[in-house]
């Protein structure tokens, strides 16, 4: 059976960067949160003058937010500025039931194994999208807010804490936002097991190439032509 | 009404010399922050503003907060400031019982309105019309009402009136509320703490009684003085914490040897108060230099916050308590084994696309 191959340039390289800093940002914060809140490392007993296990692990998990935080602020830039249709966010409209039309339900059902056709997007269908509006849009904005609410809380009078230190009381008080930080941290492992899962399913079930798309930016379209079937 | 004394000639009265009212009124601007240069507007104010009269009540609450007040490492202020308190109302303080009390409540409120401070030790239940506080015949909730209509300013003594703390905790039973949340349109004052430490108390209330203003206060309406710092950022331990070196049980070597309680539960990175800089009785101690973990006694909803030794919080969750890690790791776990279940339906799919398409 022959097959035809389209190939189509989807991701340019301001996403695909952006989407490995961020995974790479995310996997690094990940890890040193967990760490902070549950230090593990036996240390080897010295001059706690120079031996400073706790502070660096923290002092990653900052310095790796603040790129994490650079690189989500330069993703939106692209989305409003970056004139590329498949990163502009543009037909993303959960507030309008047309968006919750057809199309949805035709990839909900899919994936459900309710129907048997396996749409094909360009860019995200219209379940991916909503999950990454929810977990990296929404999820990165509530660690960025939570985030920098702690981390300004070392200086109540500073300019950070006047930004964003009203984060504080809206939860309750500050080891709240610990808890609360820390609970969506687990969202984003959530959502990188869904999204592994999706994106190999995808290769696999309609060989659209998304895993590789990430890489090299080409989405292939494939169709069966049984004309030429041998 | 008669002439109101000013603080000097209080003190003369009680026989304190010019040169112990000096001494006292530079103590007091050292506690409120107002250093060296804040003498002369301290002297200034003591010796010309009249005494305000302060309505001391007491609610639900178990009066640790008095407990801490009048053990002021520096008596001299505590005595002259306590006595300038109980000479107007105190219920627990005051020679005076009964209905002679309250009396003495209503006519202060009477001859000084608008002009007298409200000091509120503990909270109000506010379930079936506040029964579960009754004060000389009335619920708590009314009398707490009744009194801060007339104020001038209230003082939240302690967690109980500032925050809820053990009465609101879940489930609050009696439907206790703390004093912001049942009196609007007065300046407010918390002085958060269970109890607040003594000098923090009295360096509050003769901010406000001297100079007749609140001091500069914090988002949660707390005097940024006293509650500008964590514990954990002026914790003696603090290098031990950057090292990594955590007490891991209470009777092993990092516990003889003072390391960081962070892992025993330590609350002191999440918790404002003066406790690392200020210490209790006078600088002798505070709990984690007695090797406790800080329990967050200043924070909102600190029991809710728990467990007491263990980091992360209790975080309720499908009836049980459990914390942010383990929900975590069941999410991520329903999400593997969700995966799982789909890759098995997908290859099921696949195959009958196959088969559909060899036919
Ligand atoms: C995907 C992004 C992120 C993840 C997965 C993550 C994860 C975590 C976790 C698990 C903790 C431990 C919370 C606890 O129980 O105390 C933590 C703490 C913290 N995170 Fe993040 N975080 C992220 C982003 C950020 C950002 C953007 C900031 C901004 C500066 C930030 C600042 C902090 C601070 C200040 C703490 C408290 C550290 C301490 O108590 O010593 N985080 N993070
Ligand atoms: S003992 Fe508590 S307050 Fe002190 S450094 Fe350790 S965690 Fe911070």
């Amino acid at each position: 059976m022959a097959k035809l191959y389209q190939e189509q340039y989807v991701w340019r390289l301001p996403v695909r960067w952006y989407h490995w800093i961020n995974a790479l940002s995310v996997t690094i914060l990940f890890l040193t949160g967990i760490y902070i809140a549950t230090p593990f490392l036996a240390p080897s007993v010295g001059e706690a003058t120079w031996y400073h296990m706790m502070a660096w692990i923290r002092y990653v998990h900052f310095g790796t937010a603040f790129v994490f935080l650079a690189n989500f602020l330069f993703r939106m830039y692209w989305a409003l500025f970056g004139k590329d249709p498949y990163a502009r966010f543009a037909g993303f409209k959960p507030w309008n039931p047309v968006w919750w039309g057809q199309p949805f339900k035709d990839q909900l059902a899919s994936y459900l194994f309710i129907r048997k056709k396996e749409p094909n997007y360009c860019g995200h269908n219209p379940v991916a999208a909503l999950t990454y509006f929810l977990f990296v849009f929404c999820g990165s904005i509530f660690m960025i807010f939570t985030g920098l609410a702690m981390y300004s809380e070392s200086n109540p009078d500073g300019f950070l804490n006047g930004l964003f230190g009203w984060v504080i009381p809206l939860f309750g008080g500050s080891m709240r936002v610990h808890t609360v930080h820390h609970l969506v941290a687990w969202a984003f492992v959530f959502f990188l097991i869904v999204h592994l899962y999706a994106i190999i399913r995808h290769d696999i079930m309609d060989r659209s190439s998304v895993t590789s798309s990430m890489v090299t930016g080409y989405k292939t379209r494939v169709e069966e032509c049984p004309e030429y079937a041998d | 009404m008669k002439k109101q004394q000013t603080y000097a000639e209080i003190m003369e009265s009680r026989g304190i010399d010019r040169r112990e009212f000096m001494k006292y009124c530079s103590l007091l601007s050292v506690y409120l922050g107002l250093g060296a240069s804040g003498l002369p507007k301290m002297l200034k104010a003591m010796e010309t503003k009249p005494r305000i009269p302060v309505l001391w009540l007491h609610g639900l609450e178990c009066t640790c907060c008095s407990e801490s007040f009048i053990r002021s490492s520096h008596p001299i202020v505590a005595d002259i400031v306590l006595n300038m308190i109980s000479l107007d109302y105190d219920d627990t303080l005051s020679a005076a019982a009964g209905h002679q009390l309250e009396a003495v409540r209503k006519q202060i409120m009477k001859e000084y309105k608008g002009k007298y401070i409200l000091a509120v030790e503990g909270n109000a239940p506010t379930k079936d019309n506040g029964v579960y506080c009754m004060v000389g015949g009335d619920s708590f909730l009314n009398v707490l009402k009744e009194t801060a209509a007339d104020a001038m300013a209230v003082i939240s003594w302690g967690s109980c009136a500032s925050f809820g703390c053990v009465q609101n905790a879940k489930p609050n039973p009696t439907g206790a509320q703390p004093v912001h949340k049942l009196i609007s349109g007065k300046p407010i004052i918390n002085v958060p703490g269970c109890p607040p430490i003594a000098e923090v108390m009295t360096g509050t209330i003769a901010h406000v009684l001297t100079f007749g203003t609140l001091p500069e206060l914090d988002r949660l309406g707390r005097p940024k003085a006293f509650y500008g710092t964590r514990i954990h950022d002026k914790c003696y331990r603090r290098p031990y914490f950057d090292a990594g070196m955590f007490v891991e049980s209470f009777d092993d070597e990092g516990a003889q040897k003072g390391w960081c309680l962070y892992k025993m539960g330590c609350k002191g990175p999440t918790t404002y108060n003066s406790c690392s800089s200020m210490k209790w009785n006078g600088g002798v101690s505070f709990p984690i230099q007695a090797g406790h973990p800080c329990i967050g006694c200043s924070e909102p909803n600190f029991w809710d916050n728990g467990p007491f030794y263990s980091r992360l919080a209790a975080v309720p969750f499908v009836g049980t308590d459990s914390n942010a890690d383990r929900i975590g790791m069941v999410a991520v776990g329903a999400a593997a084994a969700g995966v799982a279940a789909h890759a098995i339906g997908s290859a099921i799919k696949k195959k009958s696309a196959d088969n559909d398409n060899e036919e």
